[in-house]
């Protein structure tokens, strides 16, 4: 029986939701990237084994869509659009993704500022592969290898299985793992690659330790193995130049909820850890890789003659200016004031003739004045910023710088007062000849 | 030795003799020539002295010093009356045109000064 | 009796014969100035009021800037689009007589209410000024050697093809103003030495003032008459007025140079400007030994010598042994590149490959100087000698400016145009002289002829055979004209007859035999005259149509088919700047900067200035480096496009690969890793199939024939004559985004840095492959 006054009760109730999700979505700041991702598996079991990393996924705000890695409809973007934001590639064994997507589709999503978490393991297809070597991570070629530590592995009931790893050769960063120390060690279970070291681009998260070594488990060694010892890379990541963010890592189990859940010991070593560091290691470095933390902005570029106001559109040599610009990081939630005292400004032209460390106001604002070169042409304020796992950030601005006018040289010169006497005594001369030049007698 | 004094003695005897006939005119007008070029002097002693930084006063300075002296000779060249060449400009035209090329060459003087 | 009326009567004749003859005179100059102004509008009629070439259009965008923005921002103005990212000074770098020039002329006609575009004013600068420079050069020869010389030395002139060639209608350069500059000044100076006057002598420093701000060739100027007058004073010829012609001229003149920013202090310090100084010291020298003369006795004057040679001698040699040591410590001894190369041939291709790769820095062949002067190189030789008969000051000075003209044109082609009018005003003279003689000739003969016996008609100051007597002003009219035909060279004929001998008399009366010829070879030469003259301006005519009317922005050629027009260029400044943003950077090679930023309106890298040899370099390095280098090195200096000239399809002779061994040479100059060997096959250089890896890697190689095999399949070269050496290739660094119609010009974008770096796995041939070999139980349980 719905009285008037319920059925006012029940559309306040409907549409409150609606208008605190409205309220929300209002007052929450645009974050860099978008909350949908696409996670893709091989099989759909993966859903309910990797369950709690994709619940603490979907309680940080991301929408996921689960897909096979074959399924016939699938595809990224439709009518010029991308559908999703993120990718998940949790299929490593697929030798074939379904629908429009096919490695040149992921490595363009990639490329048009997209990220993505990437899983292998020793099933690993060649598409697999292929997607990472196009990231810069190359995998051991032998498809049976994997990683095997005699000495760093964690204890198991099977006795002699060293495949299951327990790292601990950890990134030093705070941006990509966190402020707080993972203490226990990651375990790992899979293939391992390596990465060029004169690639600037891709970073090793977690490094085999040195007495570690790539091969097929199963069978004696007849050669020495190609990937040994810290070159192994168990987990990379890699920051393209657009600031995408893809994570590759060497063991699909990595992410499991048992992996996540279980304890771990390592070999030689009495200490027993109640859980795995696994749970922290994934949840942080998906944060990062999904630009919950160090991603840079850099807004307001301002630049002006000292004393003045306006920006203009020419600057002349020995002029003093002012140059100021706002760079803040995004925390997850909102843009807070980036603090750094390593940002620098280049005064450019082929060179930096003024290079200098700008000052902060602690509140996002990053300001220097200096004197222009004594040198005129076309030059360019050039920040060019790169850390450790921050986004970087490379703007210019472009400028003229001209010479003096005729008219900004000094007015009279002291050590030429004789010769404008003698020039004006001339011209007094002059006169006076002429004067008595015609009317002497 | 003594011949070439004595020669010498002559020379500047017959010299200051035969100068003292010219007219007065033109004796004016030397004078003028001769402060002028003392005056270029001056500032080339000047900038020996001090360098020669502000190059463009230096050298409009001295090169309108010598202007003048250039011109006042070209003046008395045509006002002289033993000069055959100019017997039928009249002294006034002369003058005139002394003084426009005073006046351009002051002209750009003080353009080139500062 | 009969004498005194008939003398009476013979002078009133006589003015009115005057005044008649000064209004034909005036008359002809305005035909001669309308003939100068409308051979040079081939180009206008045949293609269109376009500016020509390369250097036009960089001297139109100041033009345009200082209508725009008035003159102190030209003065002041940085140009920071061009010689990115150095920029340039154009108020301290330009000669800005022409600009301001047209500028001045854009100005007036606007305040006129004659809505003309700044375009059209300086499309037509060139002829409007060159009717001045036939007026000028009237006005020069009429006081070497009087009016008739005059008027035949300006219609000379007036369609001369050396001129022509640098002062169509279009050809919007600094020569077009300079030369009628050079002639003027000139004139005044002659007229000064003739007339002893300082109003002319203040009037000729002005007129150096605008040679100065218009063109560098004023070096010539003030070289060519201290050369003269040391001349005078060695052969004897030293006169006050020469003084008064020449010191007021070094003072003013250099004070009027010094304020021309281009040239600035170099008017002072410069090698090329000390013969001046060093010629007016010894005229006061002279002046003063000449003077001491006229005061002193003869004995006593030598007495004077003695001493003052002694003494003299002494501080001489201290002076000079203090510049020579000076100007000794400099490397190029104060001359600047361009002038050594004139004095030095060889220098500019030992020293500066720049200098010596510009094509009208070449000598000229010898068919270059019938092509550009034609009948006037037969006539110099006859004015050489009219010049000597008499000898003055003027007709002295004509000849040492001819033989120094012609001295300089043999180094450099380009410095015909300086030659010509020297020829024409020689061979002006060497005309007036002949047809003179000829028609006195005629004048006697038919005076013997139908009155033989009366000799007292010729007395109404008939200039007879046996005695010339120099008080008689008046010149008989000859009534009858022998030839009247109505074509042009008709008009010299006329003014054959009212040339007045009025040769100003220096001399005393002399008794002169005149020469005489018989009738039938005074009418025969005449004739024969005539007729040369209409050859020579059928040659001038000819060659204004079709030999300098090419704008050379425009191309055309006949075919079967009728006119092709290509267009190229414009097409391709025109998608520049309609498809591209107003600050991205465009290299080319430095012969398209000028158009570049004139019609695109775009920043470029190196321009036709070429005041920065590294800057070059670095282009030419760049074209000459494989794809990767030549990346780095573009991406250094923020360029977004590249663009290539390239002939091959239609024939087009003057493209980059023709001028590539250039790029090589420069580039080599400063970087020594690029070595021209490298890109020559046994000393040859070639593009087809024998060509060195070297050559078929570059850049240039590669921008110019990308899927050029795809024109024709088997990718011939019309300009070079064979089948290229690689034909299918690909481009990594670069990607093509324009070719015009005829693929003449071809604009390339910079690809942007790769997202990714890759790693070093090679890529997997096929995924199917691999595909049937995995196995379904591959797959891992994932709850083990």
């Amino acid at each position: 029986m719905a009285t008037p006054r319920h059925l006012l009760l029940l559309l306040a109730l409907a549409l409150a939701p609606l208008l605190a999700v409205a309220a929300a979505e209002g007052a929450a700041e645009e974050g860099p990237r978008g909350r949908r991702l696409l996670v893709l598996l091989d099989d759909l079991a993966v859903r309910s084994s990797h369950s709690a990393f994709f619940g603490s996924l979907q309680a940080r705000g991301f929408d996921l869509d689960f897909r096979l890695a074959d399924d016939p409809k699938l595809s990224l973007h439709r009518y010029g659009q991308y559908l999703y934001d993120g990718l998940v590639l949790f299929a490593p064994s697929t030798p074939r993704f379904g629908g429009s997507v096919d490695q040149n589709a992921v490595l363009e999503f990639i490329d048009a500022g997209h990220d993505m978490i990437l899983a292998a393991d020793s099933s690993a297809s060649d598409l697999i592969r292929g997607i990472a070597t196009e990231c810069g991570v190359d995998f051991d070629e032998d498809p049976e290898a994997m990683v095997v530590d005699h000495i760093n592995y964690a204890v198991t009931d099977v006795d002699g299985d060293h495949t299951l790893i327990a790292g601990d050769d950890l990134i030093q960063s705070d941006v990509i793992l966190g402020s707080k120390k993972i203490e226990a060690p990651v375990l790992f279970r899979g293939i391992g690659h390596a990465v060029n070291p004169s690639n600037n681009l891709v970073l090793k998260v977690l490094s085999a330790s040195p007495s570690a070594y790539s091969a097929n488990p199963k069978t004696k060694l007849a050669s020495p193995p190609s990937l040994t010892g810290s070159a192994i890379s168990l987990v990379s990541v890699m920051q393209a130049r657009n600031n995408a963010r893809v994570l590759v890592s060497g063991s699909l189990d990595l992410f499991s909820n048992r992996f996540l859940k279980s304890g771990v010991q390592k070999a030689g070593s009495k200490k027993r850890y109640e859980r795995a560091g696994n749970e922290q290691f994934v949840t942080e470095t998906s944060k990062w890789v999904f630009h919950e933390r160090g991603h840079l902005k850099a807004v307001n570029v301002k630049h002006h003659k000292v004393g003045e106001t306006n920006e203009p559109g020419m600057y002349r040599i020995n002029d003093d200016l002012e140059y100021s610009v706002e760079i803040y990081e995004w925390s997850g939630t909102s843009w807070k004031p980036y603090v750094a005292d390593d940002v620098q400004l280049q005064f450019f032209m082929m060179s930096p003739y003024v290079l200098k460390t700008m000052s902060t106001d602690k509140k996002g604002l990053y300001s220097i004045s200096f004197k222009v070169p004594d040198v005129y042409g076309v030059f360019q304020f050039k920040v060019e910023y790169q850390r450790l796992g921050y986004t970087g950030l490379s703007f210019t601005k472009q400028i003229p710088v001209r010479p003096y006018r005729h008219n900004e040289y000094e007015r009279f010169i002291t050590s030429a007062y004789p010769y404008y006497t003698a020039s004006f005594s001339s011209m007094g001369a002059f006169f006076i000849f002429s004067f008595v030049y015609l009317y002497h007698k | 030795m003594p011949r070439a004094t004595s020669d010498a003695k002559l020379l500047i005897q017959s010299l200051s003799n035969a100068y003292a006939a010219t007219p007065t005119n033109l004796k004016i007008i030397d004078l003028y020539v001769i402060c002028a070029v003392a005056t270029a002097l001056i500032q080339v002693a000047y900038m020996g002295l001090v360098g020669s930084f502000p190059f463009n006063s230096f050298l409009s300075g001295v090169l309108s010093c010598i202007g003048t002296a250039v011109l006042a000779v070209c003046l008395r060249i045509q006002v002289n009356k033993d000069n055959k060449e100019f017997k039928d400009l009249p002294p006034e035209r002369a003058f005139a045109d002394f003084v426009l090329c005073n006046l351009v060459l002051h002209l750009v003087i003080m353009n080139f000064l500062g | 009796m009969a004498e005194p009326v008939s003398s009476a009567a013979a002078s009133g004749g006589g003015r009115l014969r005057n005044a008649f003859g000064g209004v034909l005179c005036a008359f002809t100059l305005l035909l001669i100035g309308v003939v100068a102004f409308s051979i040079r509008l081939f180009s206008v009629i045949k293609y269109e009021s376009v500016i020509h070439e390369f250097d036009p259009y960089f001297n139109f965008r100041v033009t345009q800037f200082l209508s725009k923005n008035g003159i102190y921002e030209f003065w002041n103005w940085f140009d920071d689009r061009t010689w990115y990212p150095l920029g340039r000074v154009i108020g301290g770098t330009v000669y800005p007589g022409l600009t301001l020039t047209a500028g001045t002329m854009w100005w007036l006609v606007n305040a006129l209410n004659i809505p003309l575009s700044v375009e059209t004013v300086c499309v037509f600068t060139a002829p409007i000024f060159s009717a001045n420079a036939s007026w000028a050069t009237y006005l020069l020869t009429k006081e070497a050697k009087g009016t008739g010389a005059g008027l035949m030395a300006a219609a000379i002139l007036a369609m001369v093809p050396s001129y022509i060639s640098r002062s169509v209608a279009g050809s919007y350069d600094n020569e077009a103003v300079a030369i009628f500059a050079l002639i003027f000044t000139f004139y005044l100076y002659v007229k000064t030495l003739n007339t002893g006057s300082l109003f002319y002598a203040t009037l000729n420093a002005l007129s150096y003032f605008y040679m100065v701000c218009s063109w560098g060739g004023y070096t010539f100027i003030i070289n060519l008459i201290p050369m003269h007058v040391l001349l005078c004073i060695v052969t004897g010829r030293y006169s006050s007025r020469l003084y008064i012609a020449y010191a007021p001229l070094v003072i003013l003149g250099t004070l009027l140079a010094a304020l021309v920013p281009v040239v600035g202090f170099n008017a002072v310090m410069t090698s090329e400007h000390f013969a001046s100084f060093l010629v007016f010291i010894i005229l006061h020298v002279v002046a003063l030994v000449y003077y001491i003369k006229g005061l002193l006795t003869p004995r006593l004057f030598k007495v004077a010598m003695t001493l003052v040679i002694s003494v003299g001698l002494a501080v001489c040699f201290a002076v000079v042994a203090v510049l020579v040591a000076l100007v000794a410590s400099s490397p190029t001894k104060g001359w600047s590149g361009r002038s050594l190369s004139l004095l030095d041939p060889t220098y500019a291709s030992k020293y500066i490959p720049i200098i010596a790769s510009v094509s009208e820095h070449q000598p000229p062949t010898w068919p270059s100087y019938f092509m550009d002067i034609n009948v006037l190189a037969f006539l110099i030789p006859a004015g050489i000698i009219s010049c000597f008969l008499p000898l003055s000051d003027a007709s002295s000075f004509m000849v040492l400016y001819l033989v120094t003209a012609v001295y300089f044109s043999g180094v450099m082609v380009r410095l015909m145009l300086v030659l010509a009018p020297a020829a024409c005003i020689l061979s002006g003279i060497a005309l007036s002289e002949v047809f003179g003689v000829l028609t006195r000739s005629i004048k006697f003969q038919l005076s013997k002829l139908f009155d033989d016996s009366s000799a007292a008609v010729s007395a109404s100051g008939d200039s007879g055979p046996e005695s010339s007597t120099n008080s008689t002003k008046s010149e008989n009219r000859n009534e009858k004209s022998e030839t009247a035909p109505k074509e042009k060279p008709s008009k010299k004929n006329r003014k054959k007859e009212k040339e007045v001998a009025e040769s100003v008399p220096v001399k005393p009366k002399k008794e002169k035999r005149l020469l005489v010829l018989p009738f039938e070879l005074s009418i025969m030469g005449i004739l024969l005259l005539i007729v040369l003259g209409g050859f020579y301006v059928v040659h001038c005519v000819w060659a204004a149509a079709e030999a300098y009317s090419a704008p050379s922005i425009v191309l055309t050629s006949r075919s079967r088919d009728g006119l092709h027009v290509f267009d190229d260029f414009r097409e391709a400044y025109a998608w520049l700047s309609h498809n591209t943003d107003v600050d991205d950077k465009v290299a080319s090679w430095w012969d398209y900067g000028y158009q570049t930023t004139a019609m695109a309106n775009r920043t470029v890298i190196v321009d036709n200035n070429t005041w920065n040899n590294t800057h070059i370099a670095t282009v030419g390095t760049a074209m000459s480096s494989p794809e990767k280098a030549a990346w780095e090195i573009f991406n250094s200096l923020d360029v977004k496009y590249v663009l290539v000239v390239f002939g091959g399809l239609v024939g087009y002779p003057s493209d980059d690969i023709n001028k590539f061994l250039w790029m090589v040479r420069i580039g080599g100059g400063v970087f020594p890793h690029i070595k021209e060997p490298d890109y020559l096959r046994d000393g040859q250089y070639r593009v087809d199939a024998q060509a060195t890896p070297t050559m078929l890697n570059c850049l240039m190689y590669k921008l110019c024939y990308y899927r050029f095999v795809e024109t024709d399949g088997k990718g011939f070269d019309r300009v070079r004559g064979y089948e290229i050496g690689k034909k299918h290739f690909k481009l990594t660094h670069f990607e093509e985004v324009f070719t015009t119609h005829h693929w003449m010009v071809r604009i390339y974008k910079l690809k942007p840095q790769k997202n990714r770096v890759r790693g070093k796995l090679k890529k997997l041939k096929s995924n199917a492959k691999t595909s049937s070999t995995l196995v379904a139980g591959r797959k891992k349980n994932p709850w083990q």
